[in-house]
């Protein structure tokens, strides 16, 4: 299961990782074509769409692998002092609160898409309809919840059994 | 309650469980919902709210610049640049007492001139001069320290991710912000190497001398630099003069790194996709934190806290002075726990509003720039103050036989010269001022 759960959040971010690439491409191929303009080539139409959407999808797709490999900001001097037992509570009550704070981010993303695929609403310079860019991130933003509830639940079972499968100390790498 | 009074409540819930060890953007992100619920009576607003929010939030083209210069900043770690400059470096300064060291600042200010974040140009420069600091035979502690604080020049010499987003908090010019940045990133470094010298006049074991160079060997090694200048030039410059968006920019110079490590050999699909994980989880931990404050502080914005506070503090009277100074040594004593992002979207969304009701005697723009960086140098003062300097942890963490008391011990001098430039620079603003105008 944790070997499926890690290949997923990492499959995510590789997609976000290619798009990411995609876009610096994409980008530097505008300015070459708009500094080429007197030779018949042009900027890349709508290129600031495509960051935006695109930067959308990355984001996103990013989320799992943090999730999983504990890489969100947290301040842990406070909290170094007390038993490793108490440590592992709150990593478990944060992680689950994590994951439900991503489970609602999905769901009410899901009715954005429906209100945005019901009033057609496109882009100003390329017109493709907005949910497209929505559609594409619920793909990632599920994923997140997916390896959220698993990461959550793995905290969980560490209170209980004492054997933590990823560290619990403040000691990573922010 | 009252609206008021559930956004003044609001603080001391949010440090609370931010100091019980949840995550920043969740503790924010929980907040700004709940308080939002709280004060409509209705969860109806925050759910229309999260429709949109999410997507807006992530795919705001001011903000794109972020993921773009952190990978940007792991592909110059890979190709050979931090190795050129730390020799060109130690060509130069080398042969002086403490000269090892001072080039390891040296190399620290080149880097942060293609890299936006500390704790990749610590993590990065620490690899390439701590084994040829040991080997100069500097003392631990030095070593260390040197490195954790050279680290800070990743954000103080443009491009830096926290500029970006203080830049997009405020809407500033991001072109101006950079500018504003370089001299006092290069008084930063300046400073780094007066502590090196009177450090081993002091402590005269702690370092070692290397050979003198001649000044063709000293010109080789220069020319072996040519790639970061070359890059730095094409960003900075491209963005200042206009020519690229902040993010074009960006995008050139991300690729501009890529070519140059690929022509240099060392770029293989393994490390180039180990550079792209990187970049995942830091952006991911920055757009969770930003996504977190937006929440937050439109739920601060709706019970009016923020301007309450901001005509309470210009009512009584303080002088702008002391209400800079006071700002300023809070962030100290915050930095001492936090990280320098969470700090700078957790409070400038309230000191900002006061610091422009204040009157200080230059425009409004130059006053935001001016801050900008005032701010930018005490959170970056915190990545290297004991308990909690993030930079300390990830160099002690590369130097196992170092104790990081050691590391505190001699990172004090480092500190010191810190808070000298910015009361330096608090006083005199035209310092900072001066090449924008």
């Amino acid at each position: 299961m944790q070997r499926l759960i890690s290949r997923l959040a990492l499959a995510s971010a590789t997609a976000g990782g290619v798009v990411l690439v995609a876009l610096i491409v994409m980008t530097c191929a505008s300015i070459v074509g708009r500094a080429l303009i007197d030779f018949g080539l042009g900027p890349v139409t709508g290129d600031f769409e495509l960051v935006e959407a695109g930067i959308a999808f990355s984001v996103f797709a990013f989320l799992p692998l943090c999730q999983l490999r504990a890489g969100h900001a947290t301040v842990d001097v406070f909290t170094s002092a007390l038993p490793d037992g108490a440590n592992r509570v709150l990593l478990a009550v944060w992680e689950c609160v994590a994951a439900l704070a991503l489970a609602l981010i999905a769901w009410r993303l899901g009715a954005g898409l429906v209100q945005k695929v019901g009033n057609g609403e496109t882009t100003f310079l390329l017109q493709f309809p907005v949910w497209w860019a929505y559609a594409a991130c619920s793909v990632p933003a599920t994923v997140a919840v997916i390896v959220a509830a698993w990461s959550a639940a793995d905290r969980v079972r560490a209170v209980f059994t004492g054997h933590d499968t990823r560290p619990i100390g403040g000691e990573s790498v922010h | 309650m009252s609206a008021v009074e559930i956004g003044l409540w609001s603080f001391p819930v949010l440090l609370l469980i931010i100091f019980l060890r949840a995550p920043i953007g969740l503790a924010m992100l929980v907040c700004g919902i709940g308080g939002m619920w709280m004060v409509t009576g209705s969860p109806n607003i925050v759910l229309a709210k999260l429709k949109t929010e999410t997507y807006s939030t992530f795919s705001s083209y001011s903000l794109s610049i972020v993921p773009i210069f952190l990978l940007m900043g792991y592909l110059a770690g890979i190709g050979g640049m931090s190795r050129a400059l730390f020799k060109a470096a130690e060509a130069f300064l080398g042969h002086y007492r403490g000269g090892t060291a001072m080039a390891a600042v040296g190399a620290c200010a080149g880097f942060g001139a293609i890299c936006g974040s500390s704790l990749a140009t610590a993590a990065t420069m620490a690899q390439v001069a701590l084994p040829e600091l040991r080997r100069a035979g500097y003392a631990g502690g030095l070593s260390t320290a040197t490195l954790a604080a050279g680290g800070t020049l990743g954000i103080l010499i443009p491009p830096s991710v926290i500029l970006v987003v203080y830049a997009t908090l405020t809407e500033q010019n991001i072109a101006k912000l950079f500018l504003a940045a370089f001299i006092p990133g290069i008084l930063a470094a300046i400073g780094y190497v007066l502590v090196i010298a009177l450090y081993v006049r002091i402590y005269p074991h702690s370092a070692g001398r290397q050979p003198r160079m001649g000044y063709a060997e000293r010109w080789q090694s220069l020319l072996a630099v040519w790639p970061v200048i070359l890059v730095f030039i094409a960003v900075v410059g491209g963005i200042y003069t206009g020519i690229f968006t902040p993010t074009e920019g960006a995008s050139v110079g991300a690729l501009g790194t890529g070519v140059i490590a690929w022509a240099s050999g060392e770029l293989t699909w393994a490390k180039l996709w180990q550079a792209l994980m990187s970049t995942a989880v830091a952006t991911a931990m920055i757009f969770f934190i930003v996504l977190g404050a937006a929440f937050f502080n439109a739920f601060l914005a709706l019970t009016q806290v923020p301007q309450l506070i901001s005509t309470f503090v210009i009512e009584q009277g303080y002088g702008p002075w002391l209400v800079l100074t006071i700002i300023l040594v809070m962030y100290l004593l915050l930095g001492c726990v936090m990280d320098s992002l969470s700090m700078i979207l957790l409070t400038i969304p309230i000191f900002f509003p006061m610091m422009s009701g204040l009157d200080f005697g230059m425009s409004q723009e130059h006053m935001a720039i001016w801050f900008g960086i005032l701010v930018l140098i005490v959170v970056e003062v915190g990545l290297i103050t004991p308990p909690v300097g993030l930079n300390l942890f990830v160099i002690n963490a590369m130097d196992r036989t170092t104790p990081i008391r050691e590391t505190y011990k001699a990172v004090m001098f480092f500190v010191a010269t810190d808070l000298v430039r910015v009361a330096i620079l608090a006083a005199f603003p035209a310092i900072t001022l001066f090449l924008l105008t």
